[in-house]
């Protein structure tokens, strides 16, 4: 548990997104870097369904698991507030069910393969909505060091020489918190920020369609 | 020419010797005969033969014994003479009967005798001129060592280890107040030794074991691990996690014994505090030499151990 950094790394037209993960796990194992097994990190949302007024928005929260931390479940609300907690929070979110209502087919996942390199942990994978392909996810992790502007530069370093300039600035998540003891809370901040972002991105597509 | 005119020499011995056995021989036979006619005598012959044949007789008998005599007395004389030349024998007898060896110009044993003697004088030399030398600069391990002060040492060492306990705090407590970033508690899990915890800043914890004011065991572990066992006593074993903090242990140990001063033990304590204190910016210092911040996944590990300046394992000198 170190400081995370977690990019989107952009698909570049007339490639499938199978192959760009193909070429960057290629491109991280040249860095002599070992597979160490799968990873995965999925996001439910609930919304409530109470409503005092009408023109109040609906809250949302989202409820993430990552593989890193198989025991824990983290609940971030609309006002980016994390709790973290045992996985017997989910029983407890699907109690509530009166209150918070899971949204259909809003589950996203990201999957792929994670690698060690020394005291580094990568991450590559892709992003789904539903079961549908969004984008690539690349995570690197920098286990000994827990204060991310401490360790930017050795990060942008690594970071640069796997996705290039997608790294030049840290994720911004993780810009605004630079200065705090690292949490696992943050990198599953930076992941709802990424996964959301697929959201928008894919609610723009589909009106303009 | 020496050895040519002492083989003549022992040649002339050698026929003077053979004279004289001949001598001695012809004498002895002369005597044997005067002997032989005396015991033969006249006796019987005059008994039975006439009075005339038996003085004629007795004439020559006289004669030839008149004549025996004679030639005894010369062979004496000559015998006498022989004896006079002969030398006695040299103790050194083996060296003669070297240089009476028929092959002796084809041993090379005097060219050899003759060159080791050379050496050996010219080692000789050497060795006393070495001497003088070396009488004058004398090797001297240390400053601090001179001939009489080794009884000194010892007393020295024993007291860097065998130092009281308030001692060892009241240090510790003022390399706490030194250093601003670094957190520095004391504990004595194992007696008398105490175990020094040291937290740099946001970046390492170190455990540092004591014998008095002797570093004796150094660990770096990360920040986020702990030195104690599952039921909270001290570990001062298991190594960290992580291999940055486990090459910087090795380090540690290097400084360690780089900085032990047995005749100053504080300052042994603090230059190695202030050393590690160096590693407060391990993760955001890029390396002195190559200018990187990477090398083999490992940020710059080693702090040079008198600037402090940051270098890869790789790369220092």
């Amino acid at each position: 548990m170190g400081v995370t950094c977690v990019y989107s790394y952009p698909v570049p037209d007339g490639k499938s997104g199978q192959a760009v993960v193909e070429i960057l796990q290629r491109q991280i194992e040249l860095l002599g870097a070992l597979r160490s097994g799968h990873f995965c990190v999925d996001c439910d949302t609930f919304q409530s369904i109470l409503q005092t007024s009408i023109n109040v928005q609906p809250k949302t929260v989202y409820i993430l698991h990552n593989s890193e931390q198989p025991a824990s479940c983290f609940a971030i609300t609309d006002t980016s507030l994390c709790l973290t907690a045992d996985t017997l929070f989910d029983g407890l979110m699907h109690q509530l069910k009166n209150y918070y209502q899971q949204r259909k087919n809003a589950k996203m996942e990201a999957k792929g393969q994670r690698y060690e390199l020394g005291d580094f942990i990568l991450k590559v994978g892709s992003a789904s909505l539903a079961g549908s392909f969004k984008g690539i996810i690349v995570e690197v992790e920098y286990c000994p060091c827990m204060v991310a502007v401490d360790c930017w530069g050795l990060m942008k370093e690594l970071l640069q020489s796997v996705v290039g300039s997608v790294a030049d600035q840290p994720p911004p998540i993780l810009k605004n918190r630079q200065d705090e003891l690292y949490s696992p809370s943050i990198t599953v901040s930076q992941y709802l920020d990424i996964f959301n972002n697929f959201r928008k991105l894919s609610a723009t597509n589909q009106i303009g369609r | 020419m020496e050895t040519e005119s002492k083989l003549k020499s022992t040649l002339d011995q050698i026929e003077h010797i053979n004279q004289a056995i001949r001598h001695t021989q012809r004498l002895r036979t002369h005597v044997c005969q005067i002997f032989r006619d005396i015991g033969d005598g006249l006796g019987e012959a005059a008994k039975s033969e006439e009075e005339q044949q038996a003085q004629e007789r007795q004439k020559v008998l006289l004669g030839s014994l008149r004549s025996s005599l004679e030639t005894v007395g010369h062979d004496i004389g000559e015998l006498d003479k022989v004896g006079q030349t002969l030398v006695p024998v040299s103790p050194s007898a083996n060296c003669d009967h070297v240089s009476l060896d028929p092959i002796l110009d084809r041993t090379p044993l005097y060219s050899q005798v003759n060159t080791s003697y050379k050496r050996t004088n010219k080692m000789h030399e050497f060795a006393s001129l070495a001497a003088n030398i070396l009488s004058q600069n004398a090797l001297k391990r240390s400053p601090h060592q001179h001939p009489a002060g080794g009884k000194r040492v010892k007393r020295h060492m024993n007291t860097a280890s065998m130092v009281p306990q308030a001692v060892v705090d009241q240090l510790v407590a003022t390399l706490d107040r030194q250093h601003q970033d670094m957190r520095i508690t004391v504990s004595r899990p194992l007696g008398s030794c105490a175990v020094m915890q040291m937290v740099l800043g946001r970046v390492l914890k170190a455990q540092v074991v004591l014998r008095g004011l002797v570093i004796e065991w150094v660990k770096v572990k990360g920040i986020n691990e702990e030195f104690s066992t599952e039921n909270g006593k001290v570990d001062i074993w298991s190594k960290s996690r992580y291999e940055v903090f486990q090459k910087i242990s090795d380090h540690a140990a290097a400084a360690m014994l780089h900085y032990y001063a047995p005749f100053m033990p504080d300052i042994g304590i603090r230059s190695f505090t202030l050393w590690l204190q160096g590693y407060s910016n391990l993760f955001s210092a890029p390396c002195h030499k190559c200018g990187k911040y990477l090398q083999n996944a490992m940020p710059p590990t080693w702090r040079d151990l008198r600037n402090r300046d940051p270098y890869h394992d790789g790369c220092r000198q």
